[in-house]
């Protein structure tokens, strides 16, 4: 590449993305275009830039791509690993479809499987860079911007530098399963031929279009809050998948995918695996349009991918506009927020239980967090179904909730800190959070509780039950106040999956192993209370209502009141464990 | 309205008394020594200016002197109370402004001041009022139900002096109060605390831009290495240099490195290189000048 005329002026021989010492791997997009950058204001004869040709910019571009993954994989064990078992699983994973497809050929529903599957696959791709945004440098175009490259060589460059790392090996075993499992005869051969490349390229510029359209969105905080929410959205992902295959356990077989087969062999890149069936089966004409559907998807995605690229290099990056100020604009918006401030009292319980609840909506982590023991809390009782007792879970996942309140915090934790002069203050403070979790947790248990009864209709355990989810909530509340007091850490907040800080990992986990085990033997009483009475008929159960409300209560109370002495003595500590993240 | 944001209500600048003394404060992470007994005692109603090059130990020093870091050893006295044995009283006459911990940044700039005015005791209404006229002062008005999250750096360190106000302290600590902040804003934040200080109050903060320190205090600690290298009036601090820079330079040992020998290809001819690296040596008083702790220009 020579890009810049003072480059080619010095060395003409130089083709390559290499820098003129000779470092044979660029470690930043920066490094090949490093050396022209400055050309712009150096003194070369004028009339001697060149623009690199399309080929030159493609082998850069592969090139750097390359160079990006092996220098990251040197940066840090932790990313080789990570690489690795990510490699490692596209290719048994992709191998195994592979296999499990060959094996499918010729049976009732390979063809349903194959574009349930492709369909599947592009979906992945269209939503992978909004909560994986970031990953991939040769992916931002706006550092690109300042290198003297035509949009049109730049998009082959970068659809081919696309096509190395893992997730396109993923979908080359993939494409390849399918069309083997579907491919009869010559006809059939050819178009699969086809076929496979299509879908792959579908794919990658599929990602690369949705991508570089968003890449505004995504490189602003609201994008990073997304990205910050993708650990939550791939559990809910996997929810859909285990759901889906027990659909088609329940209904026997892949026939259940019928359904959603007929619709999607008609859009691309499925259309293309379709067309390597109808090939086979002699329908040249369904063929073709099958391939000429993807085609064409891919021509238009590429066409978009064009535009976004065109217009993001060279618009202002609008983030650095002053939006138009609004002096007029009420503080509309949080109007249930302002009727819960009413109804409160003045003073710090009010605005702490005010600011955890909006914590719990705006803030990324905290929302994952509460998203995660909602939505548990709401599938376990469903999972392991047979008891009203089950709803227990729900209180027990809320109750989780308390644990590690500081860390939840961040290093903001000083503007508490600040204000805190005695334990009256830090058992005030940590009271308020408790009560936030407890506003949302005990009408909630309750509902689930009741649902729980009545799906069963077992009303004769909802009162004991009720009772023992109430101590559960109350008793994890206690000691998650006690395990913030003692063993804060920090949760970094950078990263959709990490919820604990390096180095603090050991602290963390014992201090959940720790707190679940003396959580069991707080709740033991009540357990044995409950198999006593039990025993004695079920009508005396209902006396565990009132107990377990006031034991939970106390045990909180006593938490609580243990948190606040250790809180208000080991404030510097707590903030600087805090502050690492 | 936005004519008197703050009441001196709690006051008593008692002439010549020291609103902090520090005495013997020492503060190890590991084999890093980051403050060295350092001993201070800085007048009441003044603005003082702690000074020192990057690492001298500013920041571990003001966050020990505000009850945010426990020191291994040391004294710290704010109007005559210990931070560490009696912080009911010193957190109530403390106002702190920290460098490199967050806000709650998912409140809006209101919200903030809200929950923060009242965190310290303010009644509701009360906190409304003053959060008004602060957001009014620092020209953050129009902002006032935007993200924290979402504020420039200037609108940040602004959003945190009101934070920092809102309970009208004795004495106010900030750290780097203009680190990365643009002109305007710089130039409110510095109108609002020499309002504030005109009532009698005490600003500390810290900074490495001597001309800024300079302009703005009357009063001086030269920092280094983790020790005070010198403390006075800003006149006596100078001393016989021409000004508060070069008194510092000499004072923090920084010889006349980088003057530009090495780097003669620099420039559009060979003859300009020494004049090259000086252009930066007009600074805005109040913008920020990285360049200057290095010291590299003088």
């Amino acid at each position: 590449m020579k890009p810049a005329a003072d480059r080619e002026s010095t060395d003409p021989t130089a083709t390559g993305a290499a820098p003129a010492d000779g470092t044979p791997a660029p470690s930043a997009p920066e490094t090949p275009a490093g050396p022209q950058s400055p050309s712009v204001a150096a003194p070369a004869p004028a009339g001697a830039r060149a623009v690199p040709s399309g080929p030159a910019v493609t082998g850069t571009m592969v090139r750097l791509k390359w160079s990006l993954l092996a220098n990251g994989l040197q940066q840090s064990a932790g990313r080789t690993a990570a690489f690795v078992t990510a490699a490692v699983l596209a290719v048994v994973v992709g191998g195994l479809l592979l296999l499990g497809l060959l094996a499918m050929r010729g049976r009732v529903n390979a063809d349903a499987l194959a574009v349930f599957l492709t369909a599947t696959t592009a979906l992945g791709w269209a939503v992978l860079p909004l909560f994986a945004g970031g990953g991939d440098e040769t992916l931002d175009p706006g550092r690109m911007a300042m290198l003297p490259l035509r949009p049109r060589p730049l998009l082959a460059a970068l659809t081919a530098s696309s096509l190395i790392g893992v997730g396109p090996l993923f979908t080359l075993l993939l494409a390849l399963g399918c069309t083997l499992a579907l491919a009869h005869g010559a006809a059939g051969a050819l178009v699969g031929v086809l076929a496979v490349p299509l879908v792959l390229l579908t794919c990658v510029a599929l990602a690369r279009a949705v991508a570089t359209a968003n890449s505004r969105m995504l490189a602003s905080r609201k994008g990073k809050d997304l990205a910050l929410l993708s650990g939550l959205m791939i559990a809910f992902g996997m929810q859909a998948v285990n759901l889906g295959l027990q659909q088609i356990g329940d209904q026997g077989g892949l026939g259940a995918l019928r359904p959603y087969s007929d619709v999607l062999r008609w859009l691309p890149p499925a259309s293309a695996v379709e067309a390597v069936r109808a090939a086979g089966a002699g329908e040249y004409a369904l063929a073709a349009l099958g391939l000429a559907t993807t085609a064409l998807a891919l021509l238009a995605l590429l066409w978009w991918w064009l535009r976004s690229l065109t217009r993001l290099m060279v618009d202002p990056d609008s983030s650095t506009i002053q939006p138009a100020q609004d002096k007029t604009r009420k503080p509309s918006g949080d109007s249930a927020q302002r009727g819960l401030g009413r109804l409160l009292p003045e003073g710090r319980t009010a605005v702490v239980i005010e600011r955890t609840l909006r914590y719990a909506w705006r803030d990324p982590k905290t929302k994952t967090a509460w998203a995660t023991s909602i939505g548990l809390g709401l599938l376990m009782p469903f999972i392991t179904s047979g008891s009203v007792y089950s709803a227990c879970w729900v209180a027990g996942m809320m109750g989780l909730l308390m644990y590690n309140q500081f860390g939840q915090d961040t290093s903001a934790f000083w503007m508490v800190a600040a204000t805190i002069s005695d334990r009256r203050d830090a058992y005030v403070e940590l009271r308020a959070r408790s009560l936030a979790i407890a506003l949302i947790t005990v009408p909630f248990t309750v509902v689930v509780v009741v649902v729980s009864a009545a799906r069963l209709d077992d009303w004769g355990r909802l009162a004991p039950a009720l009772g023992i989810a109430l101590a559960v909530a109350g008793v994890l509340v206690g000691l998650g106040a006690v395990s913030s007091a003692y063993h804060p850490y920090s949760i970094p907040q950078d990263s959709g999956y990490r919820n604990v800080a390096p180095g603090q990992g050991a602290l963390a986990y014992l201090s959940f192993l720790l707190g679940a085990v003396v959580g069991a033997l707080l709740c033991l009483p009540l357990i044995v209370l409950l198999a006593v009475l039990s025993d004695g008929g079920a009508a005396a159960t209902w006396v565990l209502l009132p107990l377990g409300v006031v034991y939970g209560t106390a045990v909180a109370y006593g938490g609580l009141r243990v948190a606040a002495a250790r809180t208000a003595d080991r404030l510097p500590e707590i903030l600087s464990a805090v502050s690492k993240g | 309205m936005s004519s008197q944001p703050v009441e001196p209500d709690v006051h008593t600048p008692a002439g010549g008394a020291a609103a902090v003394r520090i005495e013997g404060l020492w503060k190890r992470f590991g084999e890093h020594v980051a403050v060295a007994g350092v001993d201070l005692e800085l007048p009441a109603g003044r603005f003082v200016g702690l000074v020192g090059p990057n690492g001298a130990g500013k920041t571990t020093t003001l966050s020990m002197v505000t009850g945010l870091l426990r020191p291994d050893s040391g004294t710290v006295r704010i109007s005559g109370h210990d931070v560490w044995a009696d912080p009911v009283s010193v957190k109530a006459r403390i106002g702190v402004l920290p460098e490199g911990l967050r806000l709650f940044e998912r409140l809006s700039g209101r919200e903030l001041l809200l929950y923060t005015g009242q965190l310290r005791g303010l009644s509701k209404a009360e906190t409304e009022r003053r959060a008004g006229q602060l957001l009014d002062v620092l020209d953050l008005s129009a902002s006032q139900h935007k993200l924290v999250v979402d504020y420039s750096t200037g609108m940040r360190k602004k959003i945190g002096l009101a934070a920092a106000l809102l309970h009208n302290p004795e004495v106010l600590f900030l750290d780097e109060p203009f680190e990365g902040v643009d002109p305007v804003s710089a130039q409110t934040i510095r109108g609002v605390l020499e309002r504030y200080t005109g009532s009698g109050a005490t600003v500390v903060f810290s900074s490495h831009v001597m001309e800024l320190v300079e302009s703005l205090c009357d009063w001086v600690a030269v920092m280094a290495a983790g020790r005070i290298r010198a403390q006075g009036p800003v006149s006596e601090v100078r001393g016989e240099a021409s000004s508060l820079q070069e008194a510092f330079l000499e004072l923090v040992g920084a010889g006349e490195r980088g003057s530009g020998h090495e780097l003669d290809w620099l420039g559009g001819t060979a003859d300009v290189a020494t004049a090259a690296p000086a252009a930066a040596a007009t600074p805005d008083p109040t913008g920020p000048n990285p360049a200057a702790a290095d010291g590299g220009s003088r």
